[in-house]
């Protein structure tokens, strides 16, 4: 049914109606004319936001009634935005089934088990599966994925073992690592936007351009001498290397009201590729960096904010550190690393609620942001869907029952403001209802034997 | 249930020389040869699948610094390569991810940035560029791309090449400067699929022209990626273009002279490093109070340990896989040897230590290696034998299933003083008990190990039994000592070390149908007398190495 270019006014319905039959839904042939009962528009952006380690579920809870709460110690710096967020209570991560905490981030957006040994998902994240449907294409870049702080752990920043959050929205469905450098990120975002930069920035696209037209030629002619397996493989990069093309030829952002680039700061003490390297020596305790997480953190917010307001995106994901979390909070005065706290060095809930706590002052920042941004009579804010969780909700059993989840922002009629309790349902019901905000009308996500329908309740 | 451990065969054959759980057959065929290695006809040919192979990262690293003499380890900032084989390099499971792309391209903008960043590096580009006047511009470009393009694409230039690149030097000339040019031309380079993949077209054999054979820079880039991990010397091209690449004596000359190149040991410690629970010790998180001589620090040295004496086993010894795993020395400083409660070594040199063959014998007692396969502060003997298994036996166990585990609750929490008495439900199940009669015995014959490695006789207090077996042999043993000896004599361990260096060396996942390429492999490695040295020299005289499967269409 294809009615972009055929709107009824709803006076012409009027004036129609009683002399003819119609066949179709009156609201949806009246396309944006819809009244207040109608299905409210779908949601435009979407940021998912990682933290590590659960929660204290005892000092994470809120008190109160659906509508009339007050949150738990470790929300209550989101108080200021209380009437943006919905509290989603009670969920399970059922289909989070293998490594403690890989599944867990396996899980979270994509809602399928981790392979045996080790291995990957079985499906994408609906974060891509979002971005395919908003933004890819659409936008500069389909999608774009931070972490802070990302490899602190065993896997050294590799893919194995598991600590990527998103997964691609077609067959494989292989992880896609964050980009974790935040001058890199700056200079490709908002490189045009950036007074400082002069004429570089347009020196620098123009050859970028002349350099992929030349791959693009490689790409395509080696790929006609090869066999069909060989050739996929060259296809597949071909396409990859068309994809980038494709982003440079549309628009640079232009500075508008709302579209501004952030603030720079100065990231230097701050080593983005700490720990990345396989052979490193034990170097990964790096106290510099770990200083400079609450800095770095902040710009990464701004840019992610940003690349919304400026449209060169519509989907985002950041993750605060790898599952692991072995890195220190110098500005909290602990000196341990995350995972010490959770079980490593034995439960310590105290610090665990620290370390909560000032995550939810970071994703207040954000939020606040958000809403600053006016988008043309509404607030960026109002437009997105935010969700914010973890991998597992009580640390030291990994138990990842009642899920610490997080939604905020207006986009696809979510009704904010609302604490809402699901008895023990499956979180892959979230995920499903979370693409119906977005338009996909789907009714299952993930691995079907772990969903039962969207939720109700929170539109 | 698709497992190898129904029946009485657990993934076990007495001939031990046929893959039990292949991988299912994929979009990209099964291979090309005979499932059967009875089948595997002598003086036939069994050519090689040759998938088109990427350049890993820690390749990747090693070509740019003999390209470019850049030493900055610029690939570390991709993405990981998918896990395939195990090291990386599975050309079965290459695929490009849109981060991929576009890290490709900053990293290349870095290394050309630094390749152009001064008048000295200009001149190691060529001397032309150090300073060079604007009517010798384009003429010097044209030098650098004449002597940087063949090196980056393992091959002489095909008509129009340079043109081509010369035309991406013009296009960053413009509005900009000499080395901006320049630094186009190496962006490019470097992002071009002839620089990042391994293609290989072969030509017919002279002999035989139904069968096709790597050309010599083919041939030369093969013999260069298998033993040093990057792109090929001087000598290698020059007995390329000399057709000395063409036989397979040929080839055994240089790979003679390469393993003698201390080149050859950095790959020999990325191998092991993949395949050794070992290159993570450095992180490793133990409770201080329970094990307070063991540090992050204490961690690297084991992993050191075990680097050097592998190097030292393979190199100066010309070790056998028997020797090193049943060597009775190992290499300590003066800190691990406190750590082990050795006396008599300081200073922070390692040296050569003797081992007390009561306690210890060879690579899988050292610390690090007992420490690697313990997740936590408890030992956990499922992990230790499912590890000898996997990766020294090739067989795998599969995990338990969803089935499995709906209807066995494992005991929660664990009681019992001793790892035996805390697992002891597998044996007394017998759903668990259909893999766990592999994987308990190997681990609790490594009991005398704690969490950290080091040696014990007690656990809580209570004598602990390190009684055990070699799975898939009648082999008994009663402690590590007489299970490493019993693994060092058992079939599938030798065979199973020459495949993983088979997958290893040739980039991929060996399947059903390379059954005659594998063979191969594991009866040149026995006659070798399982020579570790032998067996990378091997590697390279192997039909899967001089003859490439027919293109699948």
């Amino acid at each position: 049914m294809v009615m972009s270019n055929f709107r009824l006014s709803r006076r012409a319905v009027l004036r129609g109606a009683g002399a003819i039959a119609i066949a179709l839904p009156w609201l949806e042939i009246m396309g944006t004319e819809r009244t207040a009962s109608a299905a409210p528009a779908p949601a435009k952006r979407f940021l998912s936001v990682y933290t590590p380690g659960g929660t204290v579920m005892n000092r994470w809870r809120p008190t109160g009634t659906e509508t009339s709460f007050t949150l738990g110690p470790i929300l209550s710096p989101l108080a200021p935005v209380q009437d943006k967020l919905l509290v989603v209570d009670g969920l399970d991560m059922k289909s989070a089934v293998g490594e403690q905490h890989q599944a867990g981030i396996i899980a979270w957006l994509s809602g399928t088990t981790q392979a045996p040994n080790g291995g990957y998902g079985g499906g994408p994240s609906i974060d891509q599966v979002i971005a395919s449907r908003i933004s890819a294409g659409q936008k500069a870049k389909a999608s774009i994925e931070i972490a802070v702080r990302w490899a602190t752990g065993k896997s050294h920043g590799l893919l194995s073992p598991m600590n990527a959050a998103n997964f691609e929205s077609t067959a494989p469905f292989r992880p896609i690592a964050p980009r974790l450098d935040p001058t890199e990120i700056f200079t490709d975002l908002f490189g045009t936007l950036d007074p400082s930069a002069g004429n570089d920035a347009a020196r620098r696209l123009a050859r970028k351009k002349s350099i992929l037209d030349f791959l693009d030629g490689r790409y395509s002619a080696l790929s006609s001498r090869l066999g069909a397996a060989d050739a996929q493989k060259i296809d597949q990069h071909l396409t990859k290397i068309r994809e980038i093309e494709k982003s440079l030829d549309t628009a640079a952002p232009v500075e508008t009201s709302a579209c501004k680039a952030p603030t720079k700061v100065d990231t230097s003490d701050y080593n983005p590729r700490t720990g990345l390297s396989a052979d490193n020596d034990g170097k990964v305790k790096d106290t510099s960096t770990d200083a400079a997480i609450p800095k770095v953190g902040k710009l990464m917010m701004d840019m992610l904010v940003m690349s919304l307001a400026c449209d060169i995106t519509a989907v985002g994901t950041l993750q605060w550190s790898d599952t692991e979390a072995k890195h220190t909070f110098p500005w909290l005065n602990l000196s341990e690393h995350h995972h010490f706290y959770q079980h490593d060095g034995g439960f310590r809930a105290a610090e665990c609620e620290l370390i909560c706590n000032w995550y939810s002052k970071q994703h207040l920042y954000l939020l606040q942001e958000m809403a600053k941004i006016d988008m043309g009579g509404h607030s960026l804010l109002d437009e997105s869907v935010v969700f914010f969780g973890s991998e597992l909700s009580d640390p030291p059993s990994h138990n990842k029952s009642n899920m610490p989840f997080l939604l905020a922002g207006g986009g696809g009629g979510l009704r904010t403001g609302r604490w809402v309790r699901y008895p023990n349902l499956s979180h892959n019901n979230l995920l499903v209802s979370i693409l119906n905000l977005f338009g996909d009308n789907r009714n299952t996500f993930g691995d079907p034997k772990f969903c039962t329908g969207p939720l109700t309740n929170l539109t | 249930m698709a497992s190898g451990c129904t029946g009485d065969l657990g993934g076990f054959r007495s001939d031990d020389s046929k893959p039990i759980d292949d991988p299912p057959p994929t979009s990209t065929g099964t291979g090309t040869g005979p499932t059967d290695p009875a089948a595997c006809e002598d003086g036939a040919v069994y050519p090689g699948r040759a998938p088109l192979r990427r350049l890993t990262r820690f390749e990747y690293n090693k070509t740019v610094r003999d390209l470019l003499g850049d030493t900055t380890d610029p690939a570390y900032s991709l993405p990981s390569e998918e896990v395939g084989n195990g090291f990386g390099n599975d050309a079965d499971v290459l695929s490009v991810s849109s981060l991929l792309a576009e890290q490709l391209g900053t990293v290349a903008e870095g290394i050309a940035k630094r390749a152009t960043a001064t008048p000295e590096a200009l001149a190691k580009l060529h001397p032309c560029a150090s300073s060079v006047r604007a009517e010798d511009e384009e003429a010097c470009a044209r030098s650098i791309i004449e002597r940087l393009a063949p090196l980056a694409y393992r091959r002489p230039l095909a008509a129009g090449e340079a043109d081509e690149l010369l035309g991406l030097y013009t296009a960053g000339r413009t509005d900009a400067t000499f080395d901006a040019g320049v630094a186009t031309v190496i962006e490019g380079l470097l992002q071009s699929p002839d620089f990042l993949y391994r293609i290989e077209f072969g030509t017919p054999d002279p002999q035989r022209p139904e069968l096709r054979r790597p050309t010599g820079d083919e041939m030369a880039t093969r013999l260069s990626y298998l033993l040093w991990g990057t792109m090929p010397d001087e000598k290698l091209r020059l007995a390329a273009q000399a057709g000395e690449l063409s036989t397979k004596e040929g080839v055994r000359a240089h790979a003679e002279r390469m393993l003698e190149d201390p080149r050859s040991r950095v790959t020999v410690r990325y191998f092991f490093d993949n395949l050794l629970p070992i290159s993570s010790l450095a992180d490793l998180e133990r409770n201080a109070e329970t094990f307070p001589t063991f540090s992050r620090t204490i961690g690297s040295l084991l992993h050191e340990e075990t680097q050097r004496f592998l190097a030292h086993e393979i190199f100066e010894e010309n070790g056998t896989w028997a020797s090193i795993l049943t060597a009775p020395y190992t290499f300590m400083n003066g800190p691990l040897a406190a750590f082990y409660g050795v006396s008599g070594v300081t200073g922070d040199e390692f040296q050569q230590v003797q081992l007390d063959t009561t306690q210890r014998l060879g690579l899988l007692t050292q610390a690090g290696m007992m420490a690697g396969t313990t997740h936590s502060n408890n030992t956990n003997p499922v992990v230790r034998g499912g590890f000898v298994l996997d990766k020294l036996m090739c067989q795998k166990i599969p995990l338990p299933t969803g089935d499995i585990l709906a209807r066995v609750k494992p005991p929660e929490p664990y009681t019992g003083k001793t790892a035996r008495e805390r697992f002891s439900q597998h044996s007394k199940d017998p759903v668990c008990a259909t893999c766990h009669q592999y994987l308990d015995p190997v681990g609790f014959a490594l009991e005398n190990y704690d969490a950290v490695g080091l040696f014990r006789t007690t656990e809580n207090d209570v004598p602990i039994d390190a009684s055990g077996g070699v799975p898939g042999t009648d082999i008994k043993v009663n402690g590590p000592i007489e299970l490493v000896q019993g693994l060092a004599q058992t079939d599938a361990v030798q065979n199973c070390f020459a495949t993983h260096w088979a997958e290893y060396g040739y980039g991929l996942t060996l399947r059903a149908g390379d059954a005659c390429t594998k063979k191969a492999v594991t009866d040149a490695f026995k006659a070798s007398g399982y020579n570790v040295k032998q067996l990378l020299i091997e590697l390279t005289q192997t039909d899967a190495f001089h003859y490439m499967a027919a293109q699948e269409e």
